[in-house]
């Protein structure tokens, strides 16, 4: 019985990334104790980033991965994180098998943080015309939530992440609780105004991301302080510049007293009590001693990230649940969706050659989406926002050998201005792009392992083609020279922002969880993080993740 | 030497692989470990200072760009890249010295670049590579050493600002 209660809590946290973090920073300041279960190794803010401080020319292979190491990790290597001074924070292919029906790059990091460790750290809000975008173009089920309910849980997340970012006033990108924003380049602004000139519907921003741009007494309280421009984020960061799991929620929920953090635990499963109707606790494979073991609360927050929180569900069976908790309607799994991030437009300008930038930025300027964002306009559905950026390069004489080749690398000259942008598409959920658990093979931890059958669909190849074209169109009237496009073919997962499967929705009947974020099943039960989502937009998620884990663990703790 | 004279010299040397020297056609890792490597990374000196010199500061060679490429080569590059950079490398002495008379170490800085020029000018692909390569590598050794880093860029960790529009420097 001691033993029972000692493994009891008042709420579980299954993930400590940057949703499972926030659970754990809402509960604990609700004075709950809370277990938070991490898979991965611990990595506590300051002690383990062994990277951080490394020089460039300390780095071995001035960040190229070896090759044995690539050749073991195709997945892995696709990853822009995957390099000499992060690898340590992505998963090995070998030690997470997964099957690919479909080819999907799934990008992992398991560890205390997760991949708040490695995120881009753009943080855009969504506006009400995201939410009602399944209802008026007729895919997915129509959201439970409107943005109204949300706009709140928005603001008190961006307080206490530092979130920068400029009020630009528009209706499909709204303010919110702002530090001071970067500054956009001079062709950033040259390109906005032309834009304006152009276009009546194509506003070009600073993006708003989570960098302490002005500490405030909240992030001092965290032990962070103001970003420093290193845009060396993925190592983690000494100054808790940047928003993570690592230096501000946990850290926070610690200092509660509330939490009590338990790396190396892999969630194989959750309780579900027949006769109490609800859930009773989880099923923990310790990776460190290999033993099965069980832990007991009243709330369970799931938030393992999108796919791991999908495969627990899956893996919860019982006589009441046989497919998985909460899977009354079989739609677990189904409808996930993702971003397309295929599409690359780069060019040069020739212009405001007598200027430069200074100093590094951690973030870029931002294309919020223009098309069929009030109506339908296009032969595809949805939209896109793109990622805007431009530097000042300097460039040598290649040719040159010898004191013309030194003399060319000491003194470089300037270049053209570049320019770069990157498209993020909005997908469209559909029963047809699917995860599942495969009936025989397990993983190294005695998981099922997950059958993942995702794939591009046309609208998606019609939203590519009319990026490339517009921004092609954009750049042009800008005056930028020598445009290329690029379309990667990369296969979907690369974006890491992959989303669904245990959708909310208004109808028990065609979605999982409600408006709480509550299965509708298994109402103790929540799930926050990506697999939550209805629908994609085209924001980058982890704001909305943090904003939706908010509410609910406000919710939870009052009913 | 006519510079003319020299491509087409090296044309007839290197320009196809069927006509390779004997032994370097012959070559394999194990021969290559025994008798070459310690010639090597002597002559890979001398070819990243050719490329990158000494003068009042430091060249590639001094900096031990050539160490660099040899890391770089033994654990970024798979076995076959490895195998054209160094069968090419072994080439060098050779064709130098049918051109000029002298090992690459003994040549004047100008039969060097002469020679190097006439790399980057060949037809042959594994040429190409080689020199592309050493090139590249020379480069990134050079301009990513904390030496270099720290004297002809403006190169900061944290430079806790950004702005946006600044005049250049003159």
């Amino acid at each position: 019985m001691d033993s029972i209660k000692k493994r009891t809590y008042d709420a579980i946290v299954i993930g400590s990334g940057i949703s499972g973090g926030w659970a754990a920073k809402e509960l604990t300041e609700k004075k709950l104790n809370t277990l938070v279960l991490e898979r991965g190794r611990d990595v506590k803010h300051l002690r383990d980033y062994p990277t951080a401080m490394k020089e460039p020319w300390e780095l071995e292979h001035r960040g190229q991965m070896p090759l044995d190491v690539q050749k073991a990790n195709p997945i892995a290597s696709k990853c822009y994180i995957f390099k000499e001074d992060a690898a340590h924070f992505v998963v090995k292919d070998a030690e997470h098998p997964y099957i690919q029906e479909k080819p999907f790059d799934w990008i992992r990091g398991y560890q205390t943080g997760g991949k708040s460790l490695l995120w881009a750290r753009q943080t855009q809000r969504w506006s009400q015309l995201d939410f009602d975008g399944p209802k008026r173009d007729g895919f997915a089920v129509e959201w439970p939530i409107r943005y109204d309910d949300i706009a709140p849980w928005y603001s008190h997340v961006e307080r206490f992440a530092g979130i920068s970012g400029n009020k630009d006033g528009l209706p499909q990108l709204p303010d919110g609780e702002f530090l001071p924003p970067h500054e956009m380049t001079c062709v950033e602004k040259y390109f906005k105004e032309q834009m304006a000139k152009a276009y009546k519907d194509r506003p070009v921003i600073i993006a708003r991301c989570a960098h302490i741009t002005k500490a405030q007494p909240i992030h001092y309280q965290q032990g962070r302080s103001q970003c420093a421009n290193r845009d060396l984020c993925q190592r983690g960061c000494p100054l808790g510049g940047y928003f993570s799991s690592n230096a501000s929620t946990l850290p926070w929920a610690a200092k509660t007293g509330k939490m009590t953090l338990r790396p190396n635990s892999v969630v194989h499963s959750i309780i579900y009590d027949e006769k109490k109707q609800r859930a009773t606790g989880v099923r923990v494979f310790d990776s460190e001693t290999k033993q099965m073991m069980e832990f007991y609360a009243k709330i369970i927050f799931v938030n393992a990230a999108a796919f791991n929180t999908n495969m627990i569900l899956l893996n919860s069976t019982s006589n009441r649940f046989p497919n998985g908790l909460g899977n009354d309607n079989g739609l677990m799994g189904k409808y996930v969706a993702f971003h397309n991030y295929r599409a690359r437009v780069s060019a040069e300008y020739d212009g405001f050659l007598d200027t430069t930038t200074e100093g590094k930025r951690p973030n870029s300027s931002y294309i919020p989406r223009f098309r069929n964002v009030f109506k339908q306009e296009t032969d595809f559905l949805r939209g896109y926002a793109a990622g805007l950026y431009t530097s000042r390069n300097k460039i040598h004489d290649n040719n040159a050998i010898g004191l013309d080749l030194k003399n060319s690398l000491n003194a470089p000259k300037w270049g053209n201005w570049n320019v770069g942008s990157h498209i993020m598409g909005e997908t469209i959920p559909k029963e047809s792009n699917f995860i599942a658990l495969d009936k025989t093979k397990l993983d190294p931890f005695g998981m099922p392992q997950l059958r993942i059958s995702i794939d591009y669909d046309e609208n998606d190849e019609k939203m590519v083609k009319d990026y490339l074209e517009q921004i092609t169109e954009m750049f042009t009237i800008a005056g930028f020279k020598n445009i290329q496009t690029a379309d990667s073919h990369q296969a979907p997962g690369l974006d890491i922002h992959e989303m669904g499967g245990v959708r909310m929705g208004k109808d028990p009947k065609t979605s999982l969880l409600n408006e709480w974020n509550q299965l509708h099943a298994c109402k103790n039960v929540y799930v926050t993080d990506g697999a939550c989502m209805t629908s994609t937009s085209t924001q980058n998620p982890s704001l909305t993740y943090m904003a939706l884990t908010a509410r609910a663990v406000d919710y939870a703790v009052k009913v | 030497m006519k510079r003319r004279t020299v491509i087409k010299n090296i044309g007839i040397a290197l320009g196809s692989f069927g006509s390779l020297p004997t032994w370097a056609a012959g070559w394999n890792q194990a021969t290559f470990d025994k008798n070459n490597s310690f010639n090597n990374e002597k002559l890979l000196a001398e070819l990243v200072e050719t490329l990158i010199p000494t003068t009042d500061t430091l060249g590639a060679k001094g900096l031990g760009v050539h160490q660099f490429i040899q890391k770089m080569m033994t654990d970024c590059y798979d076995k076959q890249a490895q195998t054209d950079f160094e069968q090419i490398l072994l080439t060098i002495n050779p064709l130098i010295i049918k051109l000029f008379g002298k090992s690459f170490a003994e040549s004047d800085t100008k039969q060097r670049i002469e020679l190097l020029q006439s790399l980057a000018q060949s037809q042959d692909k594994k040429i190409q590579n080689f020199y592309n390569t050493l090139r590249g590598l020379t480069i990134q050794g050079y301009t990513q050493s904390e030496y270099y880093m720290t004297r002809f860029t403006d190169y900061e960790m944290a430079p806790a600002r950004f702005y946006g529009c600044v005049p250049v420097k003159k």
